[in-house]
């Protein structure tokens, strides 16, 4: 028997050694973990994952908010000051006998 | 030392279930609990030979993988993370067993660990000659050689779980692999 073959029949053999645990062990196993789990206090990734992020969320939200009406709220004041300027920018200016004479509309 | 795994998760509830226990909804870990226990146990079982030990380190493994569920990716598969866990945990135990052992045990010969329920399956006569042949091999070649013959894991799976590289795991399961086929020459003719 070669090398390969010998490899091939004592990892036949020796897979049947794993161990079984049975379905009481399994489910004790699962109680315990779930017990142990509930009584411990939450880590600090689990609390910042349920309260942290969520008030960071509603924040971002709120300043994305605040960001936007800015913005709005900036544009719109522009639009207006620009109107104010070109209206009164936009006289007339009239030169008669070396004298100037200027126009608001 | 080898690198950590990273091949992604091709189970979709396994990663919606890593998710959600990230999250904070620990009834999500009952999942994962219940796919790995019995791999778990016996990769325990096949390091500290004890089914109450075995028990017990399963059930600290999913603890302290729950615990720092947080610096886990969720499309990493879970598996490979859980299996290092409990190996280490394992090799702590041996530690603390062998120490003991050193201080206890100067005159008397070692206890006897092995629980004779535990091995329910080794009724066949062959399947008795290779637990003894493994039994009888140095403490990390029998673990390596259990971890690769036993639960079939490979060279890379085995040295991320037990913390060595994989040339060491390698070197251990060439010896391990000549002294069974010494040992077990009249089986295997």
């Amino acid at each position: 028997m070669n090398e390969e073959q010998f490899l091939d029949r004592l990892r036949e053999d020796a897979r049947r050694l794993r161990y079984e645990a049975d379905a009481f062990m399994t489910v004790r196993i699962a109680a315990r973990v779930r017990e142990r789990i509930a009584a411990q206090p939450p880590t600090v990734s689990l609390f910042l994952a349920r309260w942290l992020r969520p008030i960071a969320a509603s924040m971002t939200a709120v300043a994305l908010a605040a960001c936007f009406s800015i913005v709005w709220f900036e544009r719109t004041s522009m639009e207006s000051a620009t109107f104010d300027t070109l209206s009164a920018d936009s006289g007339i200016e009239l030169s008669y006998a070396g004298d100037s004479y200027r126009v608001g509309q | 030392m080898a690198e950590v795994t990273t091949a992604s998760n091709d189970d979709p509830l396994e990663s919606r279930a890593i998710e959600r226990v990230k999250r904070g909804d620990s009834g999500a870990y009952d999942y994962l609990v219940s796919k790995y226990t019995k791999r778990v146990v016996s990769i325990a079982w096949n390091i500290v030979r004890n089914a109450a030990d075995a028990e017990d380190l399963a059930q600290e493994a999913f603890v302290r993988a729950y615990e720092t569920i947080g610096r886990f990716r969720s499309n990493e598969r879970f598996g490979p993370w859980i299996y290092r866990i409990v190996t280490n945990l394992s090799l702590d135990v041996l530690k603390h067993r062998n120490r003991f052992r050193h201080e206890e045990l100067t005159t008397a010969e070692p206890a006897e660990r092995r629980d004779s329920a535990d091995l329910q399956a080794t009724t066949s006569e062959i399947m008795d000659r290779v637990d003894r042949a493994l039994e009888s091999l140095p403490e990390m070649q029998r673990i390596v050689a259990r971890l690769s013959l036993v639960e079939g894991f490979d060279h890379s799976e085995i040295a991320q779980m037990m913390k060595l590289s994989e040339g060491t795991v390698r070197s251990h399961l060439s010896l391990a692999r000549a002294k069974l086929r010494e040992k077990l020459a009249d089986l295997y003719e």
